[in-house]
């Protein structure tokens, strides 16, 4: 059986909460859990919307996707989710500022708003954000290539969008950690824009190795579908000697990780970020819970009010046992998470 | 020109027709929406969808103005981003009042259209390839000078302006929307330049036969053009208190084609509608926000949008089929 941690990270996380008590009192909100647009990496997110309603009584928690990335679609869907009497809103922001003044006209309505899997930019009225930490990851993520690829030698980055702000965010990760090698490892070139669309992806990263395979050593890919692209055709080229690591859990990735074309991969809690993000919106707009004002906030470039939603490295040597790491990882978050940020009746 | 306020003769009425058809069809999903979904017409949701009309009326206004000379402006979102930066520039980096800075950005789009116009007046070439490769160039401009980045610290009166109400139904957007549909109302229908634009793109020939100076007329629509995409991408940096490289672009194009179209502006030139253009973005707006509320996926709206255009573009040719059976 081919391993699929998104789902599995899932699992784990309902068998911590119904350990831990998660099964809360029946509440009649209706909550909604939205993307920017439709990418691979919010499928878990319906499953975990219909867990968390089940597992935590809660009349109703939606997966609703705008159907494409344009913040307009996402804009207008959150104000015909308002005026439908949905009370609580967990949304990966189609743009980081943009989606600002609408999550402002929410908080108004009395709409609590987190943002997950990425930040809205500070200053915003989103409770907090529930996600992976782009340049933190992206910095470790570059660390670890260096160290596997000995510690010098060309590498290249491929990302994704370059009008996406945690694009920007990811080169400068990549950077200082390259910094930090005083001219050791040197940055080949940046490829962006390879998240979206996977045709382009395909072509931009083609033309890549066509260009200078010979002269790379390392390969980090910091956007799923980048990752993924990444990985068909290091298998393609049959090409083990540039190391590659790459991001969440395509199945094409953890192939190339079992098969020895990978390095390895971290991946983020998704479906973590969509559960956990019910459980507390539930909490946020039943008005039995407040944010508390000292709650440890990690800080992320984009907001003060940041919780890392965690990542895990998956290499060859903890491919079989990463399942349960994650299961480890979410189920702490979980089971910190009410007594660490709120203040409850 | 709208032909829905001219004498009923038999050409007349069958022009009237499509503003009265497509006003029907609006009306009728706003009643069915309504049902099913009261909350759809809540004022929350009215001044939602009204905002969002005002953006897809001026962007479809911004094509008709080069689709009035048989042209095309495929630069509409680029004009737009690019007005929305530069606003964001002055506000922010320069510090310069907003009147100011929005009067400025809105000259930055007329002068790009300009640039638009002057280019296929001197060299002869489509206004489809001009546009296209204005399009690319001038996003392209935009991204490499902004890196990019959102300019967000803009005085607070620009959102201000965004979510401020006008009875708590209306947006301030919505209403500059209008005004420009009636100011553009009466310049083509009123206005020597305007009567020329429709003239040139009836039949450029036969207009410069005429005395009428068709590259002006040209020149003219594409600066028309990129002013009225200029204060479209105004209306999103009011709507967002931000400016932001993503706004506009290719996003605006199938848009800015669908307002006029639906509304009867022919795509060879020569006649235009702006109650037209304000109906056929309105139904596209209704069609968007219903959906949502009867809970169909958004995905379905491309479906939707692709049918109607089909449609619209058919009832055009059999328009074209009748008048030559009336002559």
């Amino acid at each position: 059986m081919k391993p699929h941690f998104g789902r599995m990270s899932g699992i784990a996380v309902v068998m911590g909460l119904m350990l831990t008590g998660g099964a809360a009192i029946a509440s009649d909100n209706h909550i909604v859990v939205a993307p920017g647009g439709p990418h691979p990496y919010f499928a878990v997110w319906e499953q975990a919307a219909a867990d968390a309603q089940k597992d935590f009584g809660i009349a109703s928690v939606k997966y609703r996707v705008p159907s494409d990335w344009k913040l307009e679609l996402q804009t207008e869907l959150m104000e015909s989710l308002a005026s439908q009497g949905v009370n609580g809103l967990g949304i990966f922001p189609g743009d980081p500022v943009g989606v600002n003044s609408t999550i402002a006209e929410l908080k108004t309505r009395g709409i609590p708003v987190v943002t997950l899997g990425g930040c809205a930019q500070d200053p915003t009225d989103a409770v907090f954000c529930f996600a992976t930490d782009p340049y933190k990851t992206t910095y470790t993520m570059t660390k670890a290539l260096i160290a596997a690829i000995g510690g010098k030698g060309n590498i290249v980055h491929i990302t994704g969008q370059i009008i996406d702000t945690n694009t920007k965010l990811r080169e400068d990760a990549v950077q200082k950690a390259i910094d930090e090698t005083n001219g050791a490892v040197k940055l080949l070139q940046t490829v962006a824009d390879t998240d979206l669309d996977p045709t382009v992806a395909d072509q931009k990263i083609s033309a890549l190795f066509a260009a200078s395979k010979d002269q790379i050593d390392g390969i980090i890919a910091t956007a799923h579908n980048s990752s993924a692209v990444t990985a068909k055709q290091l298998r393609s080229l049959g090409d083990k000697r540039i190391k590659f690591i790459g991001f969440d859990d395509d199945q094409a990735v953890l192939d190339d990780i079992k098969d020895g074309f990978a390095f390895g991969t971290y991946l983020q809690n998704a479906y973590g970020q969509a559960y956990l993000g019910a459980y507390a919106l539930d909490l946020l707009a039943s008005k039995t819970c407040t944010m508390k004002a000292d709650a440890p906030w990690d800080k992320s470039p984009q907001t003060v009010h940041f919780i890392d939603s965690g990542v895990l490295k998956v290499t060859a040597d903890n491919l079989a046992t990463a399942k349960d790491e994650m299961k480890k990882m979410a189920t702490g978050i979980q089971s910190k998470f009410k007594a660490t940020y709120l203040n409850c009746k | 020109m709208s032909t829905t306020d001219l004498a009923p003769t038999p050409r007349a009425r069958f022009e009237i027709a499509p503003q009265l058809g497509l006003a029907i069809i609006v009306g009728l999903l706003v009643v069915v929406f309504a049902w099913k979904q009261p909350g759809f017409v809540s004022s929350f949701n009215l001044f939602g969808m009204g905002r969002s009309l005002a953006v897809d009326v001026t962007v479809g206004f911004s094509q008709m103005a080069v689709l009035a000379t048989g042209g095309m402006n495929l630069a509409v979102g680029s004009i737009g981003v690019c007005s929305v930066m530069f606003a964001g520039y002055l506000m922010q980096d320069l510090g310069l009042p907003v009147p100011l800075a929005f009067l400025l950005a809105v000259m930055l789009g007329g002068l790009l259209g300009w640039l638009n116009g002057f280019t296929i007046v001197r060299s002869g070439v489509n206004a489809f390839i001009v546009t296209l490769a204005s399009a690319n160039l001038y996003s392209g401009a935009m991204l490499i000078l902004t890196k990019a980045q959102p300019i967000n610290v803009l005085p607070p009166i620009v959102s201000s302006i965004g979510s401020y109400e006008i009875l708590g139904y209306a947006s301030p957007a919505l209403v500059v929307a209008l005004v420009i549909g009636l100011a553009l109302y009466v310049f083509y229908r009123y206005s020597v330049p305007g009567k020329e634009t429709l003239m040139a793109g009836a039949n450029a020939r036969a207009a410069s036969m005429s005395g009428i100076a068709v590259s002006r007329s040209i020149i003219l629509a594409h600066v028309l053009s990129g002013v009225l995409a200029g204060v479209a991408g105004l209306m999103v940096v009011a709507r967002v208190g931000a400016a932001m490289p993503a706004v506009g672009g290719e996003d605006w194009l199938l848009p800015s084609f669908l307002a006029p179209v639906l509304g009867g502006t022919a795509l060879a030139g020569g006649f235009v509608s702006v109650v037209g253009t304000f109906l056929g973005a309105m139904l596209v707006t209704v069609i968007r926000s219903g959906l949502l509320f009867v809970n169909i996926s958004n995905f379905w709206l491309q479906l939707f949008l692709g049918l109607f255009l089909l449609a619209a573009v058919l009832a055009q040719r059999y328009r074209g089929l009748f008048r030559m059976r009336l002559t």
